[in-house]
C-alpha cells in the first residue's frame, strides 16, 4: 500500500464507461507525463468503479502506471458526490501536486468541488502547458478560443481538466506494467443519487459515406438561412448538412447532425463551416477533417486558426455568390 | 419554493476583443455588443416554468459583474422572476473563481434558495466552476450539464437528466435544496414580456459592491493572455466576394471536391 500514497505525485483519475477505459485516459496520462517533465514526480492512476480491478490491472498493463483501484458499491454507477468525497477521502491526508481529471461530462462534474474540498486551484478545460519565469502555465481557451489564458495556480495541490484531444494517447513504450492496489472504500448516504444511464437518442446517419460537410453556425441567423447550407451541399458532390449545438438546440437540424463533444465526431475530407465561432466543444468533434473552409463574418474567429481556408464574408450574402459562380461555369 | 438563479453578461460571440498588455487581461472594444449568457438564458427560463407550475414560487437573480450587467438582470425580470441583486464590480478582470461563488454563496438568497440554477458554463470564461463550486459552499448535491428537470412531489426533491458525451443520459435525483448547471437546448428561453420588463425597470434592484482586488489569496491567477496558436495555415482570401468565391471554387475543384467546367 505503501507505494501507492499519493503524496507530492502527479493523480491522473482514469474515466471509464460500461467496462471500458475511455481515450480521455490515456490522453491524460500523456498530459501527465508532459507535466512531469516540468514537474518530477510520480504518476499514480486511480480508478473508481464497483469493483475496479479489471479496469485496474488493464491500466496498469497498458500504461505502466501504478494503479489504485478504489472500490464502492456506490460506484455501479457515476455520481458526483460519491466521487467527490472517495476521492476527497484518499486525497487529503496524501495532498499530491496534481489531479488530472477529464474535461468532459463527468470530469467537469466533480472536478471543482473535489478541489475546494482539497483547499485546490482548480484550472478547467487546459488544453496545453508551459513555463514561462520557474512558473507552470496552464493554458485554456477564453472568449469561445478567440484569447488563450495562461494560468497559474497559487496552492499546493492543483486540480486540472485537461480538454479531450489537446494530448493524444501517451506514445507505445514496451514498460514494465506498474502496480495494482485494490482499496475497499466506505461512502455514507449521499443527497444526490444516479438512477440510470441511458442512451439518449442514436443516430442513424452513416458519416463514412459523406466526404463533405457543409455545417451550419449561430451565424445562419434565421430557419430559413439553412436553405442557403443546403443549396451549397446540394452542389456538392457526398456532402451532409450538420450543425453545431444552437442549431440542433433550436430544433433547425436533428441531434444526429450536431457536431462536437456532445455529438458526433467527424473526419470528412472537407468540412465547410458556415457561422461557426469554433468553440473548444465544437472543434473537437471536426478538427481532424481532412480540409477546412470556414465562413465568417469575424475575422478573429477562433474556426480560422484551424481552417485551410478563410473567408471573411457574410455567408447570407457569400454563399449565394459562390453558388451563382459555380452555375455559371457549369 | 425559492429559486435562485445565476445570470452573467457576456459579449457576443462576434465581438472585438484585444489583449490589454498593461492589464494582463481582455479588452473587450467598447463598441461591442453585450447580452445575458446563452445558458443563463435556459436557466432562467427553466426557473420560469417551475414559477409557473407551482404558484408561489419566487425567483431571485443574482448577476456579478461591472455596471453594464444590471440590464442582464432586468431581462431576467422581464422575462419573469421577481427581484434580483447586482454584485457590482469595478471593472471586467480575471476573479478566481472560487472568489466569485463564495461572494455568492454568502447571501442569504443563496442560503434560503430551495433550488438555485446557473448556466453550465458562461461564454467568455468558460471555466463551468461557478455552479459547482457553490454547491461546495452551501454543502448542496449538484448536478450539471441538466438537459431535463422534473420537481417531484414535495418531500421528493427534484429529477434531472444529465447530458454526457455519445449521446448518452444519466438519470440522477436529487434531494432540495439542490443546484443544478442548465444546458442549453432544456428549453427555448422565451423573450421578456413588454409590460414585465416596464416593471423590471421600475424596480429597485439590491445592489452590492465587490472587489476581486481585496482578494488577499486567490487560489489561481491569471499568467498573461496570449493569440491562439494557428493550428493550419489558414489562408485568408482576397478581394471582392465574387473573386473571393472564384478562389475558392478554384480550390476545391483542385482538390475535386467539386466538378467545374
Ligand atoms: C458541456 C458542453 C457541451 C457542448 N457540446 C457542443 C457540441 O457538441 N457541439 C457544439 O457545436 N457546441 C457544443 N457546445 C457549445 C459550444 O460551447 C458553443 O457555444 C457552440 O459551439 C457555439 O456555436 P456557434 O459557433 O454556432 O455559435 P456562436 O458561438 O454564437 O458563433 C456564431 C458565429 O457566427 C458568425 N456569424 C454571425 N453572423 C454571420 C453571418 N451572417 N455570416 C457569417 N458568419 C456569421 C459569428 O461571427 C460567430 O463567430 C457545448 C457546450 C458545453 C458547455
Amino acid at each position: 500500500m505503501k507505494n501507492m500514497q499519493t503524496s507530492g505525485s502527479i493523480v491522473v483519475i482514469a474515466e471509464h464507461f460500461e467496462g471500458e477505459i475511455r481515450p480521455i485516459t490515456y490522453e491524460l496520462v500523456h498530459f501527465a507525463e508532459t507535466l512531469q517533465q516540468f514537474s518530477p514526480a510520480p504518476i499514480k492512476i486511480l480508478v473508481l468503479d464497483e469493483r475496479a480491478e479489471t479496469l485496474a490491472k488493464s491500466l496498469a498493463r497498458t500504461t505502466g502506471k501504478d494503479v489504485l483501484g478504489l472500490r464502492a458499491p456506490q460506484l455501479a454507477q457515476y455520481n458526483g458526490q460519491v466521487y467527490t468525497s472517495i476521492l476527497h477521502e484518499i486525497l487529503r491526508d496524501h495532498p499530491p501536486l496534481y489531479v488530472c481529471i477529464g474535461h468532459s461530462s463527468r470530469g467537469s462534474d466533480y472536478a471543482p468541488g473535489l478541489a475546494m474540498r482539497l483547499k485546490a486551484a482548480c484550472i478547467t478545460g487546459v488544453s496545453a502547458l508551459s513555463v514561462q519565469e520557474d512558473m507552470i502555465c496552464f493554458s485554456r481557451d477564453v472568449y469561445g478560443g478567440k484569447i488563450n489564458a495562461d494560468m497559474v495556480s497559487n496552492t499546493e495541490t492543483t486540480v486540472l481538466t485537461v480538454q479531450p484531444g489537446s494530448y493524444g494517447p501517451a506514445p507505445d513504450r514496451d514498460l514494465p506494467k506498474g502496480n495494482v492496489c485494490l482499496k475497499s472504500m466506505t461512502v455514507s448516504p449521499q443527497t444526490s443519487t444516479t438512477l440510470s444511464t441511458t442512451p439518449f437518442q442514436t443516430s442513424d446517419l452513416d458519416f463514412s459515406a459523406a466526404r463533405v460537410i457543409v455545417s451550419a453556425g449561430r451565424g445562419i441567423g434565421e430557419e430559413e438561412n439553412l436553405e442557403l447550407i443546403r443549396d451549397l451541399a446540394s452542389v456538392i458532390p457526398q456532402s451532409v448538412v450538420c450543425g453545431s449545438r444552437p442549431v440542433i438546440d433550436l430544433g433547425w437540424l436533428t441531434y444526429d447532425r450536431q457536431i462536437g463533444v456532445t455529438g458526433a465526431t467527424v473526419t470528412p475530407d472537407l468540412y465547410l463551416a458556415c457561422g461557426i465561432s469554433g468553440a473548444a466543444q465544437h472543434v473537437s468533434g471536426m478538427k481532424g477533417s481532412g480540409f477546412i473552409v470556414a465562413i465568417n463574418t469575424d475575422p478573429m474567429a477562433a474556426i480560422f486558426n484551424l481552417s485551410d481556408i478563410c473567408i471573411v464574408e457574410d455567408l447570407k450574402t457569400f454563399i449565394p455568390v459562390l453558388l451563382e459562380a459555380l452555375s455559371n461555369k457549369r | 419554493m425559492k429559486i435562485l438563479v445565476c445570470v452573467k453578461q457576456v459579449p457576443e460571440s462576434e465581438a472585438v476583443v484585444s489583449i490589454d498588455k498593461d492589464a494582463g487581461w481582455v479588452d473587450v472594444h467598447d463598441t461591442s455588443v453585450f447580452r445575458m449568457n446563452h445558458f443563463d438564458e435556459c436557466a432562467v427560463e427553466a426557473a420560469v416554468q417551475i414559477k409557473e407550475a407551482f404558484p408561489g414560487t419566487t425567483i431571485h437573480i443574482i448577476s456579478v459583474g461591472p455596471e453594464r450587467s444590471e440590464v442582464v438582470i432586468r431581462r431576467a425580470i422581464g422575462m419573469g422572476a421577481d427581484h434580483g441583486t447586482h454584485m457590482v464590480t469595478p471593472g471586467d478582470g480575471f476573479v478566481d473563481p472560487s472568489t466569485l461563488a463564495g461572494w455568492i454563496a454568502s447571501l442569504s438568497e443563496a442560503s434560503d434558495a430551495d433550488l438555485i440554477l446557473c448556466g453550465a458554463m458562461s461564454e467568455d470564461l468558460m471555466q463551468g466552476q461557478v455552479g459547482p463550486l457553490m454547491a461546495e459552499y452551501l454543502s448542496l448535491p449538484c448536478a450539471t450539464a441538466v438537459v431535463q428537470m422534473t420537481i417531484m412531489p414535495v418531500g421528493e426533491g427534484v429529477h434531472v437528466e444529465r447530458e454526457i458525451e455519445g449521446g448518452y443520459r444519466e438519470a440522477v435525483a436529487l434531494q432540495l435544496p439542490a443546484l443544478l448547471t442548465i444546458q442549453t437546448g432544456i428549453n427555448q428561453p422565451r423573450y421578456p414580456s413588454l409590460s414585465k420588463l416596464l416593471r423590471a425597470n421600475k424596480l429597485k434592484l439590491n445592489t452590492l459592491y465587490v472587489d476581486a482586488m481585496e482578494d488577499s489569496a486567490p487560489l489561481q491567477g491569471v499568467r498573461r493572455v496570449t493569440l491562439p496558436r494557428k493550428l493550419r495555415e489558414g489562408v485568408f482570401l482576397e478581394g471582392s466576394a465574387s473573386q473571393k468565391a472564384e478562389q475558392l471554387l478554384t480550390i476545391l475543384s483542385d482538390r475535386s471536391f467539386l466538378t467545374v467546367l
